[in-house]
Parts: C-alpha cells; sequence; structure tokens
C-alpha cells in the first residue's frame, strides 16, 4: 500500500533522513520520485573515492519497489521480461529490461527472486499499470511496497566486511547475484550482493522500522572500515564507469517518448543478452523478431575519448562531418584513467570503417572552447576489479 | 508439405466456418469442422419453439448473401431457393396508417410526392456509398505501415474506389464515417415516420442509438448486401433459415469437409513453442492439425481456447477491450392463427414488418440501454416465416419471429429477473400493433443477449462478434494488426464475423480467410 499522505506534504522524507540530513552538510537536496534525497553529502569526488576505496553507502529508498506473489509469479514474469526468467532460480537476482508492444524498452531494473512465488521489481519508474495490464489471466497480485521498505546500497571494498561487523554471518560467502535473509533486531532485512557501482557491494532491504537503527549500526561499526555517505552525484559516476545505464538519460523510457525513434529496443542499447527470442511468448517479442530480420536502427556503444575535457551531450561525427550519434552519458574516470562515454549511433556510421569524433564544449573562465576528440569503441566494462566477482568476498 | 497433407481444422460451423472450409476443401486441403452444437449453422439455423413449431433461432431474413459465394460454391444446387424474396418493410404506426418501402419506392403515412422522391434519391447516394464497401469487402483489408506489393496494392485500391467515386460521393463518404445517422436523415427528410424506418435498419442489431456517432455506417453495411441482384433486398429461404446452412454444409461436404457437430473445443493446443499442435475437445480427446482456423468470436478464440499467457499483453489488452456488448434479443411466438397488424393488409402479412415510429423513439430506447436499463417501447422488426413455409407450423397456425433491439447485454436488475418483464413488455407492445394477438400466443419465448452468449457461445451475445462501427471497421476488425485473418500464433487464423468485413449472412469472412490461407499455407 502506497502512503495516502503526499497532500500534506511536497515530498516525502525517507525513513533515513534523519540520518542523512544530519551528514548532508552541504544541504544539497533533489527530488527522486516522492521523496527528497541527497545528490551531495560532502564533496563528490570524495563520496566517490569512499566507494572506490572503502565504503559508501547510498540511501535508495524510492526506488520503485513492486512484489509479485501467485502461483502463476514465474510463468507471469517469463511472460513479462525479455530474459529467460527460468534461469533466475530462488535466491537470485536478475538484470531485466521490459519492453512495449513495438519492442521499445519500458524501463530495466533488477528482479528479486526472493521466494518461491515471490518476486520483486526495483525500478525508476513505476510499473503497476504495465504489470497491471499484463496480468490478466495469470493467478497472481501485484503491489507496490516503495513506501514500506526501506533500502540502503552498501558499495565498496570494505562493504562486507563492515556488514559482517554488524551480524550478518557468512556474508562473504554470497556469490554475486545471491540473496540472503537476515534477522535484524527481530526483524527480517533482505541482502542482495548487487549494486550500481560494479564493484563489491551490496543492497539491504528493510522493514521502516528498523532503518535508523541498521543506519546506526553500520555507521558506528563501519567507522574503521572509512565508510561513508555518498549522494547521487557520485552514484552517477560510479554507475557509468560500471557501465550501467539510467532511463530518461541514456534512452527515454518509450512511454514517455514522444517523438517516434526516440525510443530503443534492447538490441539498440546493447542489450541483446537480456532478450531471450527463443523464448515462445513474452512483450515485444514479435516486434523484436520482426527487428531481427530488419536490423537496428540505433547501435549503443561505449567510448573511450581521447583527452580528458568529459563529453557530455557531445554530438558525434564521422571523418566526413556527417553526424553519426550523440553522447548520452560522459565522465573523465579517475579509476580508468581515461575520458569515457556511453553513446547511441545511427546511419551512416559504418562499424570498423567509420571514425568516431566527438564535438566537446568546455568553458575555460567563463569562455567555452570546443576540441574535436577521436574515440574508440570500448567492449569491456571501464572499471572491473576482479573482488567484484571474488567468492568469498575479500575482508579486512 | 503439400496442401493435401495439411491438415485444417476449423472451429465452429457457423456460415463463415463453412463458407471457408468449403474454399479451403476445394483447393486441396484435408479440412475438419468441430461444432459444440448438434447442428451447423450457428444463428442461422432453424429453432424449436415448441413441438411442432419452428423458428429462425436467431437471423430470420437473408439480405446479405455474397453472389460469388452463392456462385462459386453452387448453393443452389446444393438446396438453397428462396420462398420469398424481395420483401416490403412495412413499418407501422400506432394510428393504423402504415408506411410501405418496396425497394425504392415508398407509400402510405400522408407520403407526399416530394418525399418519394426525395426517398429515391436517399436511396441511390447510399447505394453508391454501399459500394464502396461493397468493393473492400470483397478482400482482406491492407495492413498500414506494411511494404508488401499485397498491402500496397489493397490500400491503393482502397483509395481507388473512393477516388472513382467522384469528387461528391467522396466527401459524402468521408463524412458518413463519423456522422450520425439522425443528423444524415436530417439533412433528407421532415417525415418522422421516415427517419424513424430508416433510422432502425442502421442500429438493429448494434448497441446504438440514432445519435450515435458512426451509426451511419452501419446503415451503409447493411446495404452492401444484395439478394440475386437486388441490393438492400430481403429474403427467406425456403424451409427455414438452416436451409441456408444446410446449403452451405452440403457445399463443404461435397467438396470433402468432415463436419462433427457436438464436439465442443476445450482449447487450441499449442507446444512449449506456441506453435499449432491441434485441438483439444471437451472430451479429451485431441486432434492434430497444422493450421486451426476459429469461426468463433476474437475473444472467445483467444481469452478462452488460446488462452491470455500465450500471447503478448497488448493482445490481450486490446482484445478484451473489442466493444461486443450485445444489444440484441429474440421475440418467438407459436400462435393459432394469423395475427392482423394495425393498418396491414392481409396478404402483406408475410412481409418485414417493423416498429420504429421514428427516430426520438429509437433514442429514448438507446438511452434505457446506456444504463443498463430497458424501455417497455422496444424498437422491433418482425416476420411470420409460417407464412411463406408451411413446414414451420401446424396447418392454420402461425410463429412469429421478433428481433428485439435496445435490450442490454448487462441489465441492472440481471435478465433472470428481468427477462418475463421484458417478454411482457414486448407481448403488450404486439398487442398495441396487432390487437388480438395475445388470444392467439400457444408458446412465447425471448431469448436475451446472455442467452444468445451460452447457446452459440458469443462472447456478449452479440450478433456481429463485435461492434460494426469505424473503430473496429476494415483494418481495424477485430483489432488493429490482426485484420488480415491472421492471429500472432503461426497458423491460427480467423475467419467469423468478428473480422472483416463483419456481421450479416455473407459469408465474405469466410472466404477472405480463406484466400489468406491458401496463400499463406501453400
Amino acid at each position: 500500500m502506497l502512503r495516502q499522505d503526499h497532500y500534506k506534504t511536497s515530498v516525502y522524507k525517507t525513513p533515513f533522513h534523519e540520518r542523512t540530513s544530519e551528514l548532508n552538510i552541504l544541504n544539497e537536496w533533489t527530488r527522486w520520485k516522492d521523496y527528497t534525497v541527497s545528490t551531495s553529502y560532502f564533496r563528490t569526488d570524495l563520496e566517490y573515492f569512499a566507494v572506490r576505496n572503502t565504503t559508501g553507502v547510498i540511501d535508495y529508498t524510492p526506488m520503485v519497489k513492486q512484489k509479485i506473489t501467485g502461483p502463476d509469479a514465474a510463468e507471469f514474469v517469463n511472460r513479462f521480461f525479455t530474459r529467460d526468467m527460468n534461469k533466475i532460480a530462488v535466491g537470485r537476482v536478475g538484470y531485466v529490461v521490459w519492453c512495449d508492444e513495438a519492442g521499445q524498452v519500458l524501463d530495466d531494473g533488477t528482479v528479486f527472486h526472493v521466494r518461491e512465488n515471490e518476486y520483486w521489481l526495483l525500478c525508476v519508474e513505476r510499473q503497476l499499470d504495465n504489470l497491471g495490464n499484463s496480468a490478466v489471466g495469470f493467478d497472481v497480485k501485484i503491489e507496490e511496497i516503495t513506501d514500506e521498505v526501506a533500502c540502503l546500497g552498501v558499495q565498496g571494498p570494505t562493504s562486507c566486511s563492515i556488514l559482517k561487523a554488524i551480524g550478518f554471518d557468512a556474508i562473504e560467502h554470497l556469490k554475486p547475484f545471491d540473496i540472503k535473509h537476515y534477522d535484524f533486531q527481530g526483524q527480517e532485512v533482505m541482502v542482495s550482493r548487487t549494486g550500481f557501482s560494479g564493484d563489491l557491494g551490496y543492497e539491504v532491504c528493510m522493514p521502516n522500522d528498523v532503518a535508523l537503527n541498521l543506519w546506526d549500526e553500520l555507521f558506528d561499526k563501519g567507522e574503521i572500515y572509512g565508510i561513508k555517505p555518498f549522494g547521487l552525484d557520485a552514484l552517477d559516476l560510479v554507475r557509468i564507469e560500471a557501465g550501467l545505464l539510467v532511463p530518461g538519460q541514456d534512452f527515454m523510457v518509450a512511454e514517455e517518448a514522444i517523438r517516434p525513434g526516440s525510443t530503443r529496443s534492447p538490441f539498440e542499447l546493447g542489450l541483446s543478452w537480456l532478450v531471450d527470442l527463443s523464448k515462445p511468448v513474452f512483450n515485444g517479442r514479435e516486434a523484436l523478431l520482426e527487428e531481427k530480420k530488419r536490423g537496428s536502427r540505433y547501435t549503443f556503444v561505449k567510448l573511450n575519448i581521447n583527452g580528458n575535457k568529459p563529453a557530455e551531450g557531445a554530438y558525434l561525427y564521422n571523418q566526413s562531418g556527417k553526424k553519426i550519434g550523440n553522447v548520452t552519458s560522459a565522465m573523465f574516470s579517475p579509476s580508468a584513467k581515461a575520458n569515457i562515454a556511453f553513446a547511441t549511433l545511427h546511419d551512416p556510421w559504418k562499424k570498423g570503417k567509420d571514425k568516431i569524433i566527438a564535438e566537446i564544449y568546455y568553458q575555460k573562465d567563463l569562455e567555452w572552447n570546443k576540441v574535436m576528440e577521436e574515440a574508440t569503441i570500448v567492449t569491456k566494462p571501464f572499471f572491473d576489479p576482479d573482488r567484484k566477482r571474488t567468492t568469498p568476498a575479500e575482508l579486512y | 508439405m503439400t496442401r493435401k497433407n495439411k491438415k485444417i481444422a476449423i472451429i465452429g460451423a457457423g456460415h463463415n466456418s463453412l463458407v471457408c472450409a468449403a474454399y479451403l476443401a476445394k483447393a486441396g486441403f484435408s479440412v475438419n469442422v468441430y461444432e459444440t452444437r448438434s447442428d451447423v449453422g450457428g444463428m442461422a439455423s432453424t429453432r424449436e419453439l415448441a413441438e411442432g413449431y419452428k423458428v429462425p433461432g436467431a437471423a430470420h431474413l437473408l439480405h446479405q448473401v455474397d453472389s460469388k459465394i452463392h456462385k462459386s460454391l453452387k448453393l443452389d444446387k446444393h438446396g438453397l431457393a428462396y420462398v420469398a424474396s424481395g420483401l416490403k418493410t412495412i413499418s407501422i404506426n400506432p394510428n393504423g396508417n402504415a408506411l410501405v418501402f418496396d425497394d425504392d419506392n415508398i407509400t402510405g403515412d400522408d407520403i407526399t410526392l416530394r418525399e418519394q422522391e426525395q426517398y429515391k434519391e436517399f436511396r441511390k447516394t447510399m447505394k453508391k456509398l454501399a459500394g464502396f464497401f461493397k468493393k473492400a469487402y470483397q478482400k482482406a483489408p491492407p495492413r498500414l505501415g506494411s511494404e508488401e506489393r499485397r498491402d500496397l496494392s489493397n490500400l491503393m485500391s482502397l483509395g481507388w474506389n473512393l477516388r472513382s467515386m467522384g469528387k461528391d460521393s467522396m466527401r459524402l463518404m468521408l463524412k458518413f464515417i463519423a456522422v450520425n445517422i439522425h443528423d444524415v436523415l436530417n439533412e433528407y427528410f421532415d417525415h418522422e415516420h421516415i427517419k424513424g424506418s430508416i433510422a432502425l435498419d442502421a442500429l438493429l442489431g448494434n448497441r446504438l442509438g440514432p445519435r450515435t456517432n458512426n451509426s451511419s455506417i452501419t446503415y451503409l453495411h447493411q446495404l452492401t448486401g444484395d439478394l440475386n441482384g437486388v441490393q438492400g433486398s430481403y429474403g427467406i429461404p425456403e424451409g427455414g433459415m438452416s436451409s441456408y446452412s444446410d446449403s452451405l454444409q452440403k457445399a463443404a461436404e461435397s467438396a470433402g469437409v468432415n463436419i462433427h457437430t457436438n464436439s465442443p473445443i476445450k482449447q487450441i493446443d499449442l507446444d512449449a513453442e506456441n506453435k499449432i499442435r491441434g485441438l483439444v475437445l471437451e472430451s479429451g480427446e485431441t486432434i492434430e492439425a497444422d493450421v486451426v482456423v476459429s469461426g468463433i468470436d476474437p475473444r472467445s478464440t483467444f481469452m478462452c481456447l488460446v488462452g491470455p499467457k500465450h500471447l503478448e499483453s497488448h493482445y490481450v489488452h486490446k482484445i478484451s477491450n473489442i466493444r461486443m456488448r450485445g444489444n440484441t434479443s429474440k421475440l418467438h411466438l407459436a400462435l393459432s392463427g394469423l395475427p392482423k397488424f394495425k393498418g396491414v393488409d392481409k396478404e402483406d402479412l408475410g412481409n418485414r414488418i417493423i416498429n420504429a415510429p421514428n427516430m426520438k423513439y429509437l433514442e429514448l430506447a438507446h438511452d434505457f440501454t446506456k444504463y443498463g436499463e430497458y424501455s417497455d417501447q422496444l424498437p422491433m422488426e418482425i416476420i411470420i416465416p409460417s407464412i411463406h413455409d408451411k413446414t414451420l407450423a401446424p396447418k392454420g397456425h402461425h410463429v412469429l419471429s421478433a428481433i428485439v433491439n435496445n435490450t442490454a447485454y448487462h441489465l441492472k436488475d440481471g435478465w433472470e429477473q428481468s427477462k418475463p418483464v421484458v417478454l411482457e413488455n414486448c407481448l403488450n407492445q404486439l398487442e398495441e400493433m396487432a390487437p388480438g394477438i395475445r388470444k392467439l400466443i400457444l408458446h412465447a419465448e425471448l431469448l436475451s443477449p446472455k442467452d444468445f452468449e451460452n447457446e452459440y457461445g458469443i462472447t456478449g451475445g452479440h450478433w456481429h462478434q463485435g461492434e460494426l462501427t469505424f473503430d473496429q471497421f476494415l483494418m481495424l476488425r477485430p483489432i488493429p494488426g490482426m485484420a488480415q485473418y491472421t492471429s500472432p500464433i503461426e497458423s491460427l487464423y480467423l475467419c467469423g464475423a468478428g473480422s472483416h468485413p463483419g456481421g450479416g449472412l455473407m459469408g465474405l469472412a469466410g472466404r477472405n480467410a480463406a484466400n489468406e490461407i491458401l496463400s499463406r499455407e501453400s
């Protein structure tokens, strides 16, 4: 059940607000769905380095959370999402996208196979209507639990040690994308080895009433492990290095797009691995089969761009000056020591033949300068440490 | 695989299924038809009202049998003959002054010469417009956005047919697509009784009032039909309505079709890859088939026999939202003698008698429908088929068959409770029109849209398997993206009235579907 008191306030405070507002010495906040959350607590680059070198904690309670339960839950998710959901066993998490009837991506998210006949979908946009429309004929119950569950991302090399220190036994044995339930002060919390950082990290979902206590425990036991809160700005940096897309930035949510051609199929976002066309039926399958036959309009690429000027919003040209695409996310990556970007390419770009040249604007003492920098396509994630995968996870 | 090896299973033995089966068998396929009921013909069948009294089960007049189908399936040879054709329409009047429509002529009810001319002019114009649809009905509608040659040529011919009507007709056509029959008739006529009578033709079988948008196109649809070459003419087949179906059955069987009655189907059998395996009967028997064709309505086909789990959710959503709430009931009476209708000569009783005194009457009846209620003044189309066909009732006795419009599928009080009241209302209305008729009644029954749903398996009891309005017309019928008789399931086709060009007893959906299947499965 969603909260009903929205008319009393323009934004909700998350269950962690008492603590996050103390730590947010910059007082920088932004609205995320119905909630207010920190964009930056003390300095974005230091928050970033906390995630990369020790542990960062992010309050991601506003992430939309939907619970799907019932005897047909497995069949239902398999018809709703493009990938083969039978491969996501109980106690596992999977990255997913889902499509409209034209095979265009509605959103991406993670599905938690929490228990037999119970799935949680965590994503950016509310999906109750899409899930509900898709539920005709299935014995499932779909509810949104965003306001009932508080969530923290605990990300970074020392994250496992901290969670172990607050009493999550044997947590180091969780494999990437594993889920484990723990008792915390008499309440069940769900810990998964997942996250947006591309590093070792965990996500903790808990009932609202233990939220503050868990936060306090984390920061108490975590102090010697260098725990720091991090905001959405730092999150945006780590997720680009990790190669993770954000709807509304790297692609238009199909339902919100106004212009034809501004939406993307999973193939056009480099997410073919999430599409299993051998499944007999799923939403968007017919259109995606057709796209396979006819070819896609766009190609998603990760770029390594010469120079050190972030190519945010840059237009991309080929060697003859024809526009062949644009950058959707960009940063100078301190960890990869490279000028990196996500981009979408289109005609007349020819793979392997055309150069990719970014038109980058940057400011120097209020004056705008422009450079044209050549870029190369990168196929591996920009940041991909072994400790992300190592099980048991590293303990300090 | 050659045609001869391909097994086709057809669901339902309504007239469209039989037409489709006959064409497919003629082309060399092995065709089996499975029907839940004990007889073929679906809604074009004969029903026993009481011992010795037979009535048309649903449809009671033939007026749209496609002449090409008639000819190529040799329906004459297979027993289709008319005991009456070119029936007049007699629109009765509470004051006894009936209006008589005989093809393009009208007489009675103080009609002036000018009004007679107006009617001729109106019919000429309408028939010309209906001609556009008549051509469009002969083939599968084009797929919009498709670049295939056939779709482009179909789209072009649709455009060309419109263009070649001439500027004035083209303009009229564009207007007619959306406008309501109320406004159209007010443009042409002043005489309320004429307007009411014509409007009924647009509304019968649909859930519309004269002022509802889209109610003109249904009039044109009704005019597309012809009987023995006379456009918009009505007839009664010899031996009752079932003899139309019987002739189709014989045509199909002589082409090699096997028809299995009393064989209700439980589901369309799909394998793990969503490919057609055949059918599963209620009895548990499985039927292997390479191709399955459904003559029943699209919603039953996909929501019940295929199941929503086998379809992408947008199809489920669209199919669930096809407008197909029935609005039409059927009144059957066994009479101990011939009734006398006010203002109708005895020798004219064999014609089509309608009760639609004016457009306001029809609109008010529709107002009740909108709110799940019913008026005690309902529009009707009445025939006494036993006048033409002595086999339907014992000597000297008669049966009366009336289509009663504006009886909503969803009634606030439910049909179980409402039915005796609606029946009583209808009988009172009839007593008004034909004083003394109640004394002649031996047996009476009312079949509601709920009864049609139960009896014939049509969702909502809608006679046309879906409203015949422009949002469900041509390439939008039954839903966008499924208008070429195909479906999201490979080798599963539709051939019923739920597909283009819709209801009536044309058989065109069946024949067009057969053509589509021939081109895709050969």
